[in-house]
Order: structure tokens, then C-alpha cells, then sequence
């Protein structure tokens, strides 16, 4: 694979790895090579031939996009020849494009205005052809404007690759157009709003809905940094302009092919400016919540706590970031002196599995298991798990699903095992021994009697026949699918919380009371951090609530102090996959918000010992973990039985609340049907 | 034919055995389409829902293929189809008029259905009977020369019968 070809490229020596296309060898020296229809990542498609080059000893010119280096191949993109052929091809192109470039949303990264000035053409000189097609305009998150399409076939691409498949090419020849079954909207179509499509498209003709004179692209500044509302974690890139939020991308370049983002990391930025979002302190007075001063409602929390020690609770959901972890963790113990700490996580995994997960790359793995898990991008539980499996599939990996109840990604597998994952997992463990894999003792015992179906075995064959296998299951089944890779693969545990992986290795995990018992005994104080998912008041005597938005426990505490959301906060995470990855800072905090650790900080300092910020060392250090797995028998980890769903939507309502992601739901609820 | 009696491997025949699953399911769309439009007149969209489970093909994918061919209709077609030819014979004696004269008639455009699926108005280019220009298709058959107001009569009373 690794093999290196030597070529010329326009005069430039190049070293590409074998089977890599010419565009990209291109990049490798700095030869840029026009296209529309490439996307990075995926095969060439050979539909606008914009980047025929010419390569000494062959006739004709050929298509960059789909022709591999070869060894001593010299290659020339800028002879007369092939640039009379683009300079033809945009010309007609521009003969059905609305050349509106003065006001046109996409100007400064439209790729058709970025050659027609390279190629110096003002227009077309061809006849102009309107074709009148509608614009669906009836969501709030994509205008599909076809008029201004150039049927690259980029969204078609992409939106096939990741699983959802609503884009194709409809009708033929002049009359072709890029459309939906039965020409519906993206409404009616099955469309999740991912907007990958959005990210794909070269041109004007599928912008955000909402980006008509917010800006060009020009006026923006770019920061990259991560979606923390699901235990995908997605690298996005924030675009901002005066001090707000434009819109956010995936992480990825554009005409990448890589990065997946859903709806609501690509359009729940709009919280920030919900009514809902907390700008200062409140306490209660005669029974309403009144705004006050951060040192007032500072006294009275570090009196409370004094007063309440040991009989503290400190609850927190697992979407906090790793620095706010570390603070919370040292504020409970060596500050306010309690052993009751524990977080959201609790309710879905043990600590042990996320913190012992392996880590991997599912670009890298030939082979995927699902194990107890059912990412879905329509029920938005995983989706990014969801799309990086089927692209991984449709780019030659293969999936196998092990799962007790119906799953809809069991639509791209290669192999579906349903029944009891432990008595599936142990009769491929047997199976793979069978096949003479290594296994130690222990293991080899607990399978001895296992029964093997003709899929188990299957399974096992493909298992022992894969380069790099990767088992991802639920935490709750973490231990039996474990003593699988213990013969062979990696495996990874998926918690539904951001950074559940990141809390794991912070230890942030209960040394006296449990997250439920907190909430259904009576502490002195409970103290809840984040959007902790509860509607109704836990039993507590006194409660804390520090979040960023007003949440239904908030309008329920005693004191309200105000957090910033991850767009106002700098910070780290850690993925499922093992990625620690730095968040950036997007925008000034609003109002008088605070970051979760600065707020607990401050209050150290009244109560004392101050307690400082987490370093970088120490992030560093808690990123590593052990992972050294042993045999462990198969058993099911009880009492993680909450549907994710509904635990994704309740940790993130208020998100999810926004004017354009609640009409997410309704519009989906009345396709439904 | 009903969408549930459609056997992939059957319909394929004997080519099915150089092919994976994925290429079997696609090898028969057409003819799966054909049958539904053979049974039905047109390709409801609950139908081709059906046809979608059933090849694991999605909604998008098979509609891209039969919008390629002109031959399958998404909507309900009329008893009665009426094609106008708008060949170069046929244009040049007047065939515009004949296609003007029905679409106000019955108050539709071409390409339409009327709402009662009486009628679906169409044009074709060149039926090959340029010497009865102009020339006019119901169903399978062949009207010429419709050139006085008593032709055209006769034909819109024998859709309105
Ligand atoms: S938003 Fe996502 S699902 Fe919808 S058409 Fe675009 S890529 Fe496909
Ligand atoms: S909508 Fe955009 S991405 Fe899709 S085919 Fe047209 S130009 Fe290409
Ligand atoms: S999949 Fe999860 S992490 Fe990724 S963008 Fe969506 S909500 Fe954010
Ligand atoms: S990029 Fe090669 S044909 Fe479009
Ligand atoms: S032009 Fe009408 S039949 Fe030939």
C-alpha cells in the first residue's frame, strides 16, 4: 500500500503513494488540478471533466480525477490543449447559470466563479438557458436552489455514501436535474438536514436557508472546534462575524468527503440566542428567582456548602469538559470535603469500560462489529457513528451487527446476528478459537460449551480473515465483547454523552453516593452541573444549579449560577474513538456567564483551600489510560436500561428546544406517519 | 403484477449467476417497474415504496432510473391518451392549433391529466405519417389530416363519451 511512485507533475518531482489518484498528487506538490465533481476521499466520478490533463505518450487527454500515479509518468495540467477544453466546458456550463455573483451567497468560495476567473470568461457565448425548476425553500435549514446546480453530482455523492440517499440525478440529457423521488421537498423525502450536502455543493445551489446577507465567506473568522451535544463529538468549524455565530461546517475542508455533522451540531448554535439562555446569577426570593450579583450568590453557595460538608451531593451530566471534570472532582473532595460525585454517565456505563476502551480508526478498519448498539442518524442517537459505518462500507469496509432487537444500520451490514449478544459473542469466541486464534485459558473455559450457528461461524471467518477489526459495542456488554479482542480487534465502548471517555479517565465517578441516590435521598445540597436531565425537584434540602440555559431544574433551584456554553469556553474533550481534542473558543461569554470551573474556582477561594485550574500536564496525564484488558466472564451489566434517545433529547433540551431544531421534530414526527 | 410476486432470482434467469446480490436487484428494476406500470397504468408511489424494501434500493435511486426512461408515468394516466405531433410536417399545417384547441377544451397543458382521467394530452415529434399532417394519436391509434373544426369535434366528443 505504502509504496512510493515517482512522477513529474507539471515539471515538479513527485513521490505519491501508489494508487493515488492524480488531483491528489497534484496537492502533494502544490499543483492544483480544477475540478467540480472530485470530492476528497471518494472515487473519482468522471462527470465534468474539468480536470483532464495531459500525460506524455498517451493521445488523448485523461481525467485527473480517476487516473493513478504511475512510476516515471509525466504529467502536464496547463498545456493549450486541455485548457482550451475547460475554458469550453465552463462556457457552457455558465450558458445555465444565473451568473449572479455580486449577491450570490457562495461568492468567494463558489469554485465555478474561482475558474471562470482563472479562465478569464465574463459569460457565456452560448445562448443562455433558463430552466425555471422551483426552489424548496420549506425548511428551515437548506435552500435547494437548482437553477443555480451545475450537476456535479457532489450532494448525490454524499448524501448516497453516508446511508441517507434523498439526492439523485432525475430525467436525462438537458432536461437532467438534480431532485428527490417523486420530486418531493427535502421535507417529505426522508431528509435528516444533516446538510452534508450543504458542505459538498460547489456552488449556490444548496446554501444554509438562513444565509441570505449574513456575511460572505471573506468576512468570517474561522475556529475550529467540537460538537458536544452526543457521544460523537464531531470536529466542526464555527464561523463568526461580529462577535456572533454565522454557521457552522464540518470540520473537514471543503470538498472533503471525510466529516459527517448532524443538524443539530450544524444548526443548534441558535440556543445561544434563545430567551432561555442564562446571562446572570439568580436566588430565590419569596419564592421567584431574582437576578443577582455573582458575590451575593458566590456567599451564599460557599455558605451552604460549608454548612452541608460531607452531606453535599455534586451531580453533573458527562458534557462537560475534561478541565471542568478535574475542578469538580478536586472541588468536591478537597474543598467541600464529600465523597458524593458522580455524573450522568452512570446511568448508561460503568467508569471501567469507557476508561479502558481502546482506541481506533474506523477509516483504518477493514471490518466494524456492532455489538448491543443501534446509532441511528434519523433518531440522531450516534448519527455520526451512523454515517462513518456506511461510508466505511460503501468505501469497501465491511460491518457485521450483533444486536437482540431490530436495528436499521443492520441495512448496511454484510452480516446480521440477532439474539442474545452474550450467547452470540461467546459462539464466535469459540469459533475463532476453533479456528486455531490464540486465546488464554480462562477464556477458552467460559466458552467451552458455547453453541456455534452457521452465522457465528461466519462471523468468526470474517473476523480472523480482517486486518484490523474494530468491535464497538455498548458499555454494557463492554466485558464480553472485550474477550473477543483479546483474541483479535480492538474494542470500544460507546457512551452517549460527549465526553464520557474524558470523565472516565478523570475519575469523576462517585466515592459515596450514587447520581440516582442523590437525586432521590435527601441531601443537605445538591449541586447539579450542566444540563442535568431532571424535570421535577430532587428531594434536596438546598439546590444548586449552574448551567447555561434555563433548564426545567433550574427554574426549580434555590441559586442559579449562569455557565457558558462550549462556544464561549476553551477547553479539551476525549472522543470515543480516544481522541483528545482541544475546543476552541468561539465567542465572547454572554452576559455574566462563567465557565464551570471558574465558577467552582471562585467559590474555593471562599471556602478554601483554593483550588487552581486544571494544567495542560494534567490533562495530558488523565488522557492516557491504562487499557490493559483481561478475561472477564460474559455477563450484561444491568441496570443501564435508558433509551438513549430519549436521554440524548432530555440532556440536550435545550438545544433541542431552539426555534429551528424543534421544527426538526415536528416535521419528522408528521413524516412519520 | 403485484410488487410481492416480483422473484429477483427467478426474473433474472440464468445471468443471475454471474451476478451479486446488490447487481440482481438492479438488473430487474426495469422490468419490475414495467410490471407495476403494466398492472397499474402508472408507478404509484406507495408501490414503488413497496419495490424499495423489497430490493433495498432506495426511493431516490429508483426514481433517478425510471425518470431516465420516458416510458414510465409517476402519475395516474387518463383512459384516453392524445398525442399531438409536433413534427416539422405536422407544425407546418397547423398542429399547433390542433394542440392549443384541446388544451383549452379541456383545461389542461400538455403533459396533463384531466382530473376526471378522461384524458392525458402529450405531444410526440414525427409519428412517421408526415403525409397526414397533421397527425394526431389516440392510443394506439393513428388520426390524420385534422385540419376542419369537424375532425377535432369528433375527437373531443369521443373523449367526452
Ligand atoms: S441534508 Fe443530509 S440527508 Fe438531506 S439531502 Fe443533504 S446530505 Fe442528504
Ligand atoms: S446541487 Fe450542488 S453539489 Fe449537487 S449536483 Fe448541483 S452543483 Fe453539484
Ligand atoms: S453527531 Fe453528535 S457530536 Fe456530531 S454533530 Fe451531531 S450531535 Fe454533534
Ligand atoms: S473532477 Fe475529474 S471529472 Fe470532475
Ligand atoms: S411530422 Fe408529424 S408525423 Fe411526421
Amino acid at each position: 500500500m505504502e509504496k512510493l511512485v515517482k512522477l513529474q507533475i507539471d515539471g515538479k518531482e513527485v513521490h505519491a503513494p501508489a494508487g493515488m489518484n492524480l488531483i491528489d498528487a497534484g496537492h502533494l506538490a502544490d499543483v492544483f488540478i480544477p475540478n467540480l465533481c472530485y470530492l476528497k476521499g471518494m472515487k473519482g466520478f468522471g462527470a465534468c471533466r474539468l480536470c483532464l490533463v495531459e500525460v506524455e505518450g498517451m493521445k488523448s487527454p485523461v481525467i485527473a480525477c480517476n487516473t493513478k500515479v504511475r512510476e516515471g509518468m509525466v504529467v502536464h495540467t496547463q498545456t493549450e490543449k486541455v485548457r482550451d477544453i475547460r475554458r469550453f466546458i465552463l462556457d457552457l456550463i455558465l450558458a445555465i447559470h444565473p451568473l449572479d455573483c455580486m449577491t450570490c451567497t457562495k461568492a468567494g468560495i463558489c469554485k465555478l466563479q474561482e475558474y471562470a476567473y482563472e479562465y478569464e470568461l465574463k459569460g457565456t457565448s452560448f445562448t443562455r438557458k433558463k430552466m425555471g425548476y422551483p426552489i424548496d425553500q420549506i425548511n428551515p435549514f437548506i435552500r435547494r436552489d437548482p437553477e443555480y446546480c451545475i450537476l456535479c453530482g457532489r450532494c448525490v455523492r454524499v448524501c448516497k455514501e453516508q446511508g441517507t440517499n434523498v439526492l439523485d440525478f432525475i430525467g436525462r440529457g438537458i432536461n437532467a436535474e438534480i431532485g428527490t423521488a417523486y420530486n418531493k421537498s427535502l421535507r417529505e423525502s426522508g431528509c435528516t438536514f444533516c446538510g452534508s450536502c450543504i458542505d459538498a455543493c460547489p456552488v449556490n445551489a444548496l446554501p444554509e436557508a438562513d444565509r441570505w446577507r449574513k456575511g460572505r465567506e471573506w468576512e468570517y473568522k474561522k475556529i475550529q472546534s467540537v460538537c458536544l451535544l452526543c457521544g460523537s463529538g464531531c470536529d466542526i468549524l464555527v464561523s463568526v462575524k461580529d462577535g456572533s455565530i454565522q454557521k457552522i461546517n464540518t470540520g473537514e475542508k471543503p470538498g472533503s468527503a471525510k466529516k459527517y455533522i448532524c443538524a443539530y451540531g450544524r444548526f443548534g448554535y441558535d440556543c445561544i440566542e434563545e430567551r432561555t439562555k442564562l446571562v446572570s446569577p439568580l436566588k430565590r426570593v419569596k419564592g421567584e428567582l431574582r437576578e443577582t450579583t455573582w458575590k451575593d450568590a458566590l456567599s451564599i453557595v460557599a455558605g451552604k456548602l460549608k454548612d452541608a460538608g460531607k452531606n453535599t451531593g455534586f451531580i453533573s451530566t458527562a458534557g462537560i469538559m475534561n478541565e471542568d471534570a478535574l475542578a469538580l472532582k478536586k472541588f468536591a473532595k478537597n474543598v467541600v470535603k464529600t465523597k458524593n460525585f458522580d455524573t450522568t454517565l452512570s446511568l448508561y456505563s460503568d467508569v471501567h469500560s469507557l476508561r479502558d476502551s481502546q482506541s481506533a480508526l474506523i477509516t483504518n478498519s477493514d471490518l466494524l462489529v456492532l455489538v448491543g448498539l443501534n446509532p441511528s442518524q434519523w433518531n440522531r442517537v450516534l448519527p455520526a457513528l451512523d454515517a462513518s459505518i456506511r461510508k466505511r462500507v460503501n468505501r469497501g469496509g465491511k460491518l457485521i451487527v450483533m444486536n437482540s432487537s431490530d436495528t436499521r444500520i443492520e441495512e448496511a451490514a454484510m452480516l446480521s446476528l440477532k439474539g442474545d449478544e452474550l450467547q452470540i459473542l461467546k459462539g464466535v469466541a469459540k469459533a475463532l478459537i476453533d479456528r486455531g486464534l490464540k486465546a488464554d485459558k480462562q477464556l477458552k473455559t467460559a466458552v467451552r460449551d458455547a453453541e456455534i450457528t452457521e452465522d457465528m461461524e461466519k462471523a468468526a471467518k470474517l473476523i480472523a480473515e480482517a486486518d484490523r477489526p474494530i468491535l464497538f459495542t455498548s458499555p454494557s456488554l463492554f466485558d464480553a465483547a472485550a474477550n473477543i479482542s483479546l483474541i483479535k480487534g480492538r474494542v470500544i465502548a460507546v457512551g452517549l454523552e460527549s465526553n464520557a471517555r474524558g470523565i472516565a479517565l478523570a475519575g469523576l465517578s462517585t466515592e459515596g453516593k450514587t447520581y440516582k441516590e442523590m437525586v432521590n435521598d435527601r441531601m443537605k445540597v445538591l449541586y447539579a452541573v450542566g444540563e442535568v436531565p431532571l424535570t421535577s425537584r430532587p428531594a434536596a434540602d438546598f439546590l444548586v444549579v449552574q448551567t447555561s440555559h434555563f433548564t426545567d431544574l433550574a427554574e426549580q433551584a434555590d441559586i442559579v449560577l449562569p455557565s457558558t456554553t462550549s462556544f464561549e469556553t476553551e477547553g479539551t474533550m476525549i472522543d470515543y474513538l480516544g481522541r483528545l481534542k482541544h475546543i476552541n473558543q468561539v465567542i465572547e461569554p454572554m452576559g455574566l456567564t462563567k465557565s464551570h470551573r471558574d465558577i467552582l474556582i471562585a467559590l474555593s477561594k471562599i471556602i478554601k483551600p483554593a483550588i487552581k485550574k486544571p494544567t495542560d500536564a494534567e490533562i495530558k496525564k488523565m488522557s492516557k489510560g491504562k487499557q490493559k484488558l483481561a478475561f472477564s466472564p460474559f455477563v450484561r451489566k444491568e441496570g443501564f436500561d435508558i433509551s438513549p434517545h430519549e436521554f440524548i433529547e432530555a440532556v440536550n433540551a435545550s438545544v433541542l428546544k431552539g426555534r429551528r431544531l424543534s421544527w426538526l421534530k415536528e416535521a419528522l414526527a408528521a413524516v412519520a406517519v | 403484477m403485484k410488487v410481492e410476486e416480483i422473484d429477483v432470482n427467478r426474473q433474472i434467469g440464468r445471468i443471475g449467476e454471474i451476478l451479486n446480490a446488490r447487481e440482481k436487484k438492479r438488473g430487474i428494476l426495469i422490468q419490475a417497474l414495467q410490471q407495476i406500470q403494466a398492472a397499474l397504468g402508472y408507478l404509484p408511489e406507495e408501490s414503488v415504496q413497496e419495490l424499495s424494501k423489497k430490493l433495498n434500493l432506495s426511493m431516490s435511486e429508483i426514481f433517478s432510473v425510471a425518470s431516465f426512461y420516458r416510458m414510465f408515468y409517476f402519475k395516474p394516466r387518463g383512459k384516453k391518451i392524445l398525442k399531438v405531433c409536433l413534427g416539422t410536417a405536422c407544425y407546418v399545417r397547423g398542429s399547433k392549433n390542433v394542440l392549443n384547441a384541446l388544451e383549452q377544451e379541456f383545461n389542461i397543458k400538455s403533459g396533463e391529466t384531466t382530473e376526471d382521467l378522461a384524458l392525458t394530452l402529450e405531444t410526440v415529434g414525427c409519428v412517421g405519417c408526415c403525409g397526414l399532417a397533421p397527425v394526431t394519436t389516440m392510443n394506439e391509434n393513428v388520426m390524420g389530416e385534422i385540419t376542419g373544426s369537424g375532425k377535432l369535434k369528433a375527437i373531443i366528443q369521443s373523449i367526452r363519451e
